[in-house]
Protein backbone atom coordinates (compact mmCIF):
# COMPACT_ATOMS: atom_id res chain seq x y z
CA UNK A 1 0.00 0.00 0.00
CA UNK A 2 2.68 2.41 -1.24
CA UNK A 3 0.16 5.20 -1.92
CA UNK A 4 -1.74 5.22 1.04
CA UNK A 5 -0.36 7.22 4.32
CA UNK A 6 -1.91 4.82 7.08
CA UNK A 7 -3.14 6.30 10.34
CA UNK A 8 -3.97 4.37 13.42
CA UNK A 9 -7.66 3.76 12.13
CA UNK A 10 -5.99 2.03 9.23
CA UNK A 11 -3.95 -0.46 11.24
CA UNK A 12 -7.22 -1.25 13.30
CA UNK A 13 -8.70 -1.93 10.39
CA UNK A 14 -5.84 -4.13 9.00
CA UNK A 15 -5.46 -5.72 11.85
CA UNK A 16 -8.99 -6.38 12.11
CA UNK A 17 -9.71 -7.89 8.85
CA UNK A 18 -6.12 -9.89 9.05
CA UNK A 19 -7.27 -13.71 9.45
CA UNK A 20 -5.05 -16.89 9.27
CA UNK A 21 -3.72 -18.07 6.11
CA UNK A 22 -5.73 -20.84 4.80
CA UNK A 23 -4.12 -24.57 4.70
CA UNK A 24 -3.55 -25.97 1.26
CA UNK A 25 -5.34 -29.30 2.25
CA UNK A 26 -5.34 -30.36 -1.10
CA UNK A 27 -6.42 -27.51 -3.07
CA UNK A 28 -3.96 -26.85 -5.22
CA UNK A 29 -3.65 -30.29 -6.70
CA UNK A 30 -7.28 -31.03 -7.38
CA UNK A 31 -7.65 -27.66 -9.59
CA UNK A 32 -4.16 -28.78 -11.29
CA UNK A 33 -5.99 -32.53 -11.61
CA UNK A 34 -8.81 -30.34 -13.48
CA UNK A 35 -7.16 -28.43 -15.31
CA UNK A 36 -5.00 -31.52 -16.87
CA UNK A 37 -8.37 -32.89 -17.46
CA UNK A 38 -9.64 -30.28 -19.34
CA UNK A 39 -6.36 -30.33 -21.34
CA UNK A 40 -6.95 -33.70 -22.54
CA UNK A 41 -10.76 -33.24 -23.78
CA UNK A 42 -9.46 -30.37 -25.56
CA UNK A 43 -6.64 -32.67 -27.19
CA UNK A 44 -9.73 -35.35 -28.29
CA UNK A 45 -12.26 -33.33 -28.84
CA UNK A 46 -10.32 -31.82 -32.31
CA UNK A 47 -9.49 -35.70 -33.66
CA UNK A 48 -12.67 -37.33 -32.07
CA UNK A 49 -14.48 -34.34 -34.24
CA UNK A 50 -12.85 -34.84 -37.30
CA UNK A 51 -13.76 -38.86 -37.46
CA UNK A 52 -17.16 -38.70 -36.45
CA UNK A 53 -17.96 -36.11 -39.03
CA UNK A 54 -15.91 -38.03 -41.71
CA UNK A 55 -18.38 -40.56 -41.33
CA UNK A 56 -21.05 -39.04 -41.12
CA UNK A 57 -20.14 -36.70 -44.43
CA UNK A 58 -18.74 -39.79 -46.16
CA UNK A 59 -21.84 -41.53 -47.18
CA UNK A 60 -23.20 -38.27 -49.03
CA UNK A 61 -19.97 -37.37 -50.36
CA UNK A 62 -19.89 -41.03 -52.18
CA UNK A 63 -22.95 -40.15 -53.43
CA UNK A 64 -21.75 -36.53 -54.79
CA UNK A 65 -19.13 -38.56 -56.26
CA UNK A 66 -21.05 -41.22 -57.94
CA UNK A 67 -23.44 -38.38 -59.26
CA UNK A 68 -20.53 -36.61 -60.80
CA UNK A 69 -19.17 -40.00 -62.23
CA UNK A 70 -22.37 -39.86 -64.52
CA UNK A 71 -21.73 -36.68 -65.31
CA UNK A 72 -18.58 -37.67 -66.70
CA UNK A 73 -20.04 -39.37 -70.00
CA UNK A 74 -20.50 -36.15 -70.90
CA UNK A 75 -17.14 -34.81 -70.64
CA UNK A 76 -14.89 -36.07 -73.72
CA UNK A 77 -12.94 -39.55 -72.54
CA UNK A 78 -9.27 -38.29 -72.87
CA UNK A 79 -10.50 -35.54 -70.30
CA UNK A 80 -11.55 -37.72 -67.85
CA UNK A 81 -8.57 -40.01 -68.14
CA UNK A 82 -6.03 -37.27 -67.64
CA UNK A 83 -8.27 -36.13 -64.49
CA UNK A 84 -8.28 -39.51 -62.86
CA UNK A 85 -4.83 -40.46 -63.04
CA UNK A 86 -4.11 -36.87 -60.93
CA UNK A 87 -7.05 -36.51 -58.54
CA UNK A 88 -6.53 -39.54 -55.74
CA UNK A 89 -9.47 -41.48 -55.05
CA UNK A 90 -11.80 -40.91 -52.04
CA UNK A 91 -11.35 -43.39 -50.24
CA UNK A 92 -7.14 -42.67 -50.29
CA UNK A 93 -8.16 -38.92 -49.24
CA UNK A 94 -10.28 -40.05 -46.01
CA UNK A 95 -7.41 -42.72 -44.84
CA UNK A 96 -4.95 -39.94 -45.22
CA UNK A 97 -7.11 -37.94 -43.25
CA UNK A 98 -7.40 -40.10 -40.15
CA UNK A 99 -3.86 -41.02 -40.83
CA UNK A 100 -3.01 -37.35 -40.20
CA UNK A 101 -5.52 -36.93 -37.09
CA UNK A 102 -4.13 -39.92 -35.21
CA UNK A 103 -0.30 -38.97 -36.64
CA UNK A 104 -0.94 -35.06 -34.49
CA UNK A 105 -2.47 -36.80 -31.07
CA UNK A 106 0.65 -39.32 -31.02
CA UNK A 107 3.18 -36.73 -31.30
CA UNK A 108 1.08 -34.89 -28.81
CA UNK A 109 1.81 -37.56 -26.70
CA UNK A 110 5.21 -38.28 -27.33
CA UNK A 111 5.91 -34.49 -26.84
CA UNK A 112 4.11 -35.01 -23.29
CA UNK B 1 5.97 -13.07 -2.40
CA UNK B 2 7.99 -12.07 -4.91
CA UNK B 3 6.30 -10.95 -8.52
CA UNK B 4 9.61 -12.08 -10.45
CA UNK B 5 8.92 -15.12 -9.25
CA UNK B 6 5.46 -14.53 -10.20
CA UNK B 7 6.28 -13.71 -13.52
CA UNK B 8 8.63 -16.75 -14.17
CA UNK B 9 6.10 -18.93 -13.23
CA UNK B 10 3.33 -17.11 -15.66
CA UNK B 11 5.54 -17.45 -18.24
CA UNK B 12 6.62 -21.30 -17.80
CA UNK B 13 2.82 -21.88 -17.53
CA UNK B 14 1.47 -19.74 -20.84
CA UNK B 15 4.88 -20.96 -22.74
CA UNK B 16 4.81 -24.51 -22.22
CA UNK B 17 1.00 -25.25 -21.29
CA UNK B 18 3.26 -26.26 -17.86
CA UNK B 19 0.49 -27.36 -15.49
CA UNK B 20 2.99 -27.41 -13.07
CA UNK B 21 4.28 -24.15 -12.73
CA UNK B 22 0.20 -22.94 -12.89
CA UNK B 23 -0.08 -25.34 -9.82
CA UNK B 24 2.77 -23.65 -8.18
CA UNK B 25 1.05 -20.24 -8.68
CA UNK B 26 -2.30 -21.73 -7.26
CA UNK B 27 -0.28 -22.95 -3.68
CA UNK B 28 1.32 -19.66 -3.48
CA UNK B 29 -1.72 -17.77 -3.77
CA UNK B 30 -5.01 -19.69 -2.81
CA UNK B 31 -4.49 -18.78 0.75
CA UNK B 32 -5.45 -14.81 -0.29
CA UNK B 33 -8.19 -15.89 -2.63
CA UNK B 34 -10.11 -18.00 -0.66
CA UNK B 35 -9.57 -15.49 2.45
CA UNK B 36 -10.81 -12.75 -0.05
CA UNK B 37 -13.86 -14.39 -1.50
CA UNK B 38 -14.42 -16.22 2.14
CA UNK B 39 -14.98 -12.57 3.82
CA UNK B 40 -16.73 -11.62 0.41
CA UNK B 41 -19.06 -14.85 0.08
CA UNK B 42 -19.91 -15.25 3.97
CA UNK B 43 -19.84 -18.97 3.07
CA UNK B 44 -16.91 -21.02 2.96
CA UNK B 45 -17.97 -23.90 1.21
CA UNK B 46 -19.32 -21.69 -1.56
CA UNK B 47 -16.18 -19.48 -1.56
CA UNK B 48 -13.83 -22.77 -2.17
CA UNK B 49 -15.86 -23.78 -4.35
CA UNK B 50 -15.71 -20.12 -6.18
CA UNK B 51 -12.21 -20.41 -6.15
CA UNK B 52 -11.57 -23.56 -8.05
CA UNK B 53 -14.02 -21.83 -10.34
CA UNK B 54 -11.23 -18.61 -9.89
CA UNK B 55 -8.28 -20.52 -10.78
CA UNK B 56 -9.58 -22.07 -13.88
CA UNK B 57 -10.66 -18.70 -15.14
CA UNK B 58 -7.09 -17.43 -14.50
CA UNK B 59 -5.75 -20.90 -16.52
CA UNK B 60 -7.86 -20.14 -18.91
CA UNK B 61 -7.22 -16.22 -19.63
CA UNK B 62 -3.32 -16.40 -18.27
CA UNK B 63 -2.16 -15.03 -21.61
CA UNK B 64 -3.98 -11.84 -21.07
CA UNK B 65 -1.91 -10.82 -17.72
CA UNK B 66 0.93 -8.27 -19.14
CA UNK B 67 2.74 -7.99 -15.70
CA UNK B 68 1.86 -4.93 -14.85
CA UNK B 69 1.10 -4.72 -11.83
CA UNK B 70 1.04 -7.68 -8.86
CA UNK B 71 -0.05 -10.87 -10.16
CA UNK B 72 -2.19 -11.29 -6.75
CA UNK B 73 -4.04 -8.23 -8.12
CA UNK B 74 -4.98 -9.98 -11.44
CA UNK B 75 -5.85 -13.25 -9.77
CA UNK B 76 -8.23 -10.53 -7.21
CA UNK B 77 -9.91 -9.04 -10.27
CA UNK B 78 -10.50 -12.55 -11.72
CA UNK B 79 -11.61 -13.88 -8.14
CA UNK B 80 -14.24 -10.72 -7.87
CA UNK B 81 -15.25 -11.52 -11.56
CA UNK B 82 -15.74 -15.07 -10.95
CA UNK B 83 -17.93 -14.05 -7.79
CA UNK B 84 -20.22 -11.37 -9.46
CA UNK B 85 -20.91 -14.30 -11.74
CA UNK B 86 -21.60 -16.27 -9.52
CA UNK B 87 -24.15 -13.91 -7.96
CA UNK B 88 -25.76 -13.36 -10.89
CA UNK B 89 -26.20 -16.53 -11.73
CA UNK B 90 -28.00 -17.63 -8.31
CA UNK B 91 -30.14 -14.12 -8.36
CA UNK B 92 -31.31 -15.53 -12.24
CA UNK B 93 -32.41 -19.12 -10.80
CA UNK B 94 -34.28 -17.93 -7.56
CA UNK B 95 -35.95 -15.76 -10.52
CA UNK B 96 -36.65 -18.73 -12.19
CA UNK B 97 -38.26 -20.82 -8.83
CA UNK B 98 -40.04 -18.12 -8.23
CA UNK B 99 -41.59 -17.67 -10.93
CA UNK B 100 -42.59 -21.86 -11.02
CA UNK B 101 -43.55 -21.36 -7.88
CA UNK B 102 -41.34 -22.43 -5.53
CA UNK B 103 -39.78 -21.19 -2.53
CA UNK B 104 -36.07 -20.70 -3.08
CA UNK B 105 -34.50 -22.15 0.08
CA UNK B 106 -31.02 -21.69 -1.33
CA UNK B 107 -29.77 -19.13 1.52
CA UNK B 108 -31.62 -21.35 3.93
CA UNK B 109 -29.44 -24.27 2.95
CA UNK B 110 -26.18 -22.21 2.83
CA UNK B 111 -24.34 -21.97 5.84
CA UNK B 112 -25.09 -19.34 7.60
CA UNK B 113 -23.63 -18.47 11.21
CA UNK B 114 -25.72 -18.04 14.14
CA UNK B 115 -25.47 -13.94 15.14
CA UNK B 116 -24.07 -14.85 18.25
CA UNK B 117 -20.82 -17.38 16.65
CA UNK B 118 -20.22 -14.01 14.32
CA UNK B 119 -16.71 -12.64 14.88
CA UNK B 120 -16.16 -8.61 14.79
CA UNK B 121 -15.15 -8.50 10.82
CA UNK B 122 -18.11 -10.01 9.90
CA UNK B 123 -20.25 -7.83 11.85
CA UNK B 124 -18.39 -5.04 9.91
CA UNK B 125 -18.83 -7.10 6.54
CA UNK B 126 -22.53 -7.04 7.13
CA UNK B 127 -22.93 -3.25 7.34
CA UNK B 128 -20.86 -2.27 4.17
CA UNK B 129 -22.33 -2.92 0.54
CA UNK B 130 -21.06 -5.81 -1.58
CA UNK B 131 -18.91 -3.13 -3.37
CA UNK B 132 -17.55 -1.54 -0.24
CA UNK B 133 -17.26 -5.12 1.26
CA UNK B 134 -14.90 -6.48 -1.99
CA UNK B 135 -12.83 -2.90 -1.90
CA UNK B 136 -12.53 -2.92 1.98
CA UNK B 137 -11.05 -6.60 1.38
CA UNK B 138 -8.64 -6.00 -0.86
CA UNK B 139 -7.27 -2.85 0.72
CA UNK B 140 -6.93 -4.03 4.11
CA UNK B 141 -6.91 -8.10 4.10
CA UNK B 142 -4.86 -8.38 0.78
CA UNK B 143 -2.58 -5.50 0.69
CA UNK B 144 -3.83 -4.04 -2.56
CA UNK B 145 -2.42 -0.38 -3.74
CA UNK B 146 -5.64 2.06 -4.56
CA UNK B 147 -4.43 1.74 -8.01
CA UNK B 148 -4.60 -2.04 -8.33
CA UNK B 149 -8.07 -2.35 -6.16
CA UNK B 150 -8.95 -0.16 -9.22
CA UNK B 151 -7.47 -2.36 -12.09
CA UNK B 152 -9.47 -4.93 -10.00
CA UNK B 153 -12.65 -3.39 -10.21
CA UNK B 154 -12.57 -1.42 -13.20
CA UNK B 155 -12.90 1.67 -11.57
CA UNK B 156 -10.83 4.95 -10.65
CA UNK B 157 -8.47 5.36 -8.59
CA UNK B 158 -10.58 8.62 -7.11
CA UNK B 159 -13.82 6.01 -6.30
CA UNK B 160 -11.70 3.78 -5.00
CA UNK B 161 -10.96 5.72 -2.03
CA UNK B 162 -14.01 7.34 -1.28
CA UNK B 163 -15.32 4.02 -1.71
CA UNK B 164 -13.07 3.32 1.24
CA UNK B 165 -13.96 6.63 3.41
CA UNK B 166 -17.48 5.70 2.68
CA UNK B 167 -17.36 1.81 4.42
CA UNK B 168 -14.87 3.33 6.65
CA UNK B 169 -17.26 6.14 7.42
CA UNK B 170 -19.96 3.29 8.44
CA UNK B 171 -17.73 0.91 10.34
CA UNK B 172 -17.34 3.89 12.41
CA UNK B 173 -20.77 5.15 12.96
CA UNK B 174 -22.05 1.26 13.34
CA UNK B 175 -19.76 0.21 16.33
CA UNK B 176 -17.47 1.47 18.81
CA UNK B 177 -14.59 -0.47 18.07
CA UNK B 178 -12.22 -1.67 20.48
CA UNK B 179 -10.71 -4.96 21.33
CA UNK B 180 -11.69 -7.51 18.54
CA UNK B 181 -12.03 -11.27 17.81
CA UNK B 182 -10.63 -11.87 14.69
CA UNK B 183 -12.51 -12.77 11.52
Amino acid sequence: MAEKIKDAEDRLLESLFDSEPVADDGFSVSVVRKINRRLWLRRLTLPIAAVIGGGIAFKPLAGLVAALSNLSSLIPEAVINSAASSVPQLQTVVLGAILLAVGLVGMRMIEE
Amino acid sequence: MSTSADNELVARAVSGQDTAAFGELVRRHQSHVRNFLRKLAGDYALADDLAQDCFLHAWDKLQTYSGRGTFIGWLLKVAYTTFLQSKRKSKRYAEILESAGQVADQEERSTVQPVDELSDLDKYLAVLTEEERAIMVMSYACGLSHREIGDATDMPVGTVKSVIFRGKEKIRNSFEIKDHKHG
